[in-house]
């Protein structure tokens, strides 16, 4: 009854329809490595900025200054791709869930990478460029 | 009309303590993601200076908003990541699978402990600021 974890990638079935899909095991994989890094850096992040400082404190110049410091330009820039990956494999497996239709299928996840997409590249390059 | 049959079962299909926490975890998560939307639209504004940074800033000063946060940011983001915390436990570890609905009961306690606190302190933030 007791399964075993085993991170090995599976070979391919010898009865199976197609090649083994360790797509989805690393998927898998990385959803719970960054939930366990995202625990920690949006759990300081949040509690940083909503009770230590509070939403009120919060404007164009508190950033920059923040931005002054590689430290966090480099610690925002983690939150914004390992949140964003963490969410987009999220609402992938969601898609998978309720929307059947194959050509639907492919039509909402292309908004969803395009989404993901776009939103990196702006954080990133806010965070990457951003002189005061 | 799938998709709504689908999410018809997902709300009345009774499954009791894993039920109930997969489903509070799919709508949180769903919740944060669209948050995030804002947040990175938000914040790429400071390229613009800080004119248009804290001109549109201030809808995150209204009164309203900062409800939404407390009652709905802060709330869903504290349950996606302590449920997310013992899904990993049980995944890792599958010998506390047998345990669930056990561990659900005392995130929740976990959860309590922690929202409590910190709502007053935001909501008592909010007031003095009044």
């Amino acid at each position: 009854m007791q399964a075993r974890l085993s991170l090995r990638p599976r070979p391919a079935e010898t009865s199976g329809t197609g090649p083994a899909n360790n797509l989805e095991l690393y998927a898998w994989l990385f959803t719970r490595i960054s939930a366990i890094l995202l625990f920690l850096m949006a759990g300081f992040h949040l509690v940083y900025m909503h009770l230590i400082l509070g939403v009120d404190a919060i404007n164009f110049e508190v950033i920059a200054g923040r931005w002054q410091s590689p430290f966090w330009r480099l610690y925002d820039l983690f939150l914004l791709i390992f949140g964003w990956l963490h969410g987009a494999n999220g609402m992938r497996i969601i898609i998978d869930d309720y929307v059947h239709h194959q050509g639907w299928r492919v039509i909402v996840k292309s908004v969803l990478y395009l989404l993901v997409l776009v939103i990196i590249v702006l954080g990133a390059y806010v965070i990457l460029t951003f002189q005061p | 009309m799938t998709a709504i049959s689908h999410l018809y079962r997902a709300v009345t299909y009774r499954g009791r303590e894993g039920h109930i926490a997969w489903l509070l975890h799919r709508i949180t998560g769903i919740g944060v993601f669209l948050f995030l939307v804002l947040h990175i639209v938000d914040i790429f504004l400071m390229s613009f200076g800080p004119d248009v940074f804290d001109t549109l800033l201030f809808i995150y000063h209204r009164f309203l908003f900062k409800l939404l946060i407390v009652f709905g940011l802060y709330l869903g983001v504290l349950y996606h990541a302590l449920n997310g915390i013992r899904v990993v436990l049980i995944d890792f570890f599958p010998p506390l699978a047998g345990y669930q609905a056990r561990l659900w009961r005392v995130q929740l306690v976990i959860f309590a402990l922690a929202y409590i606190p910190s709502a007053i302190l935001m909501l008592s933030a909010m007031f003095d600021g009044q």
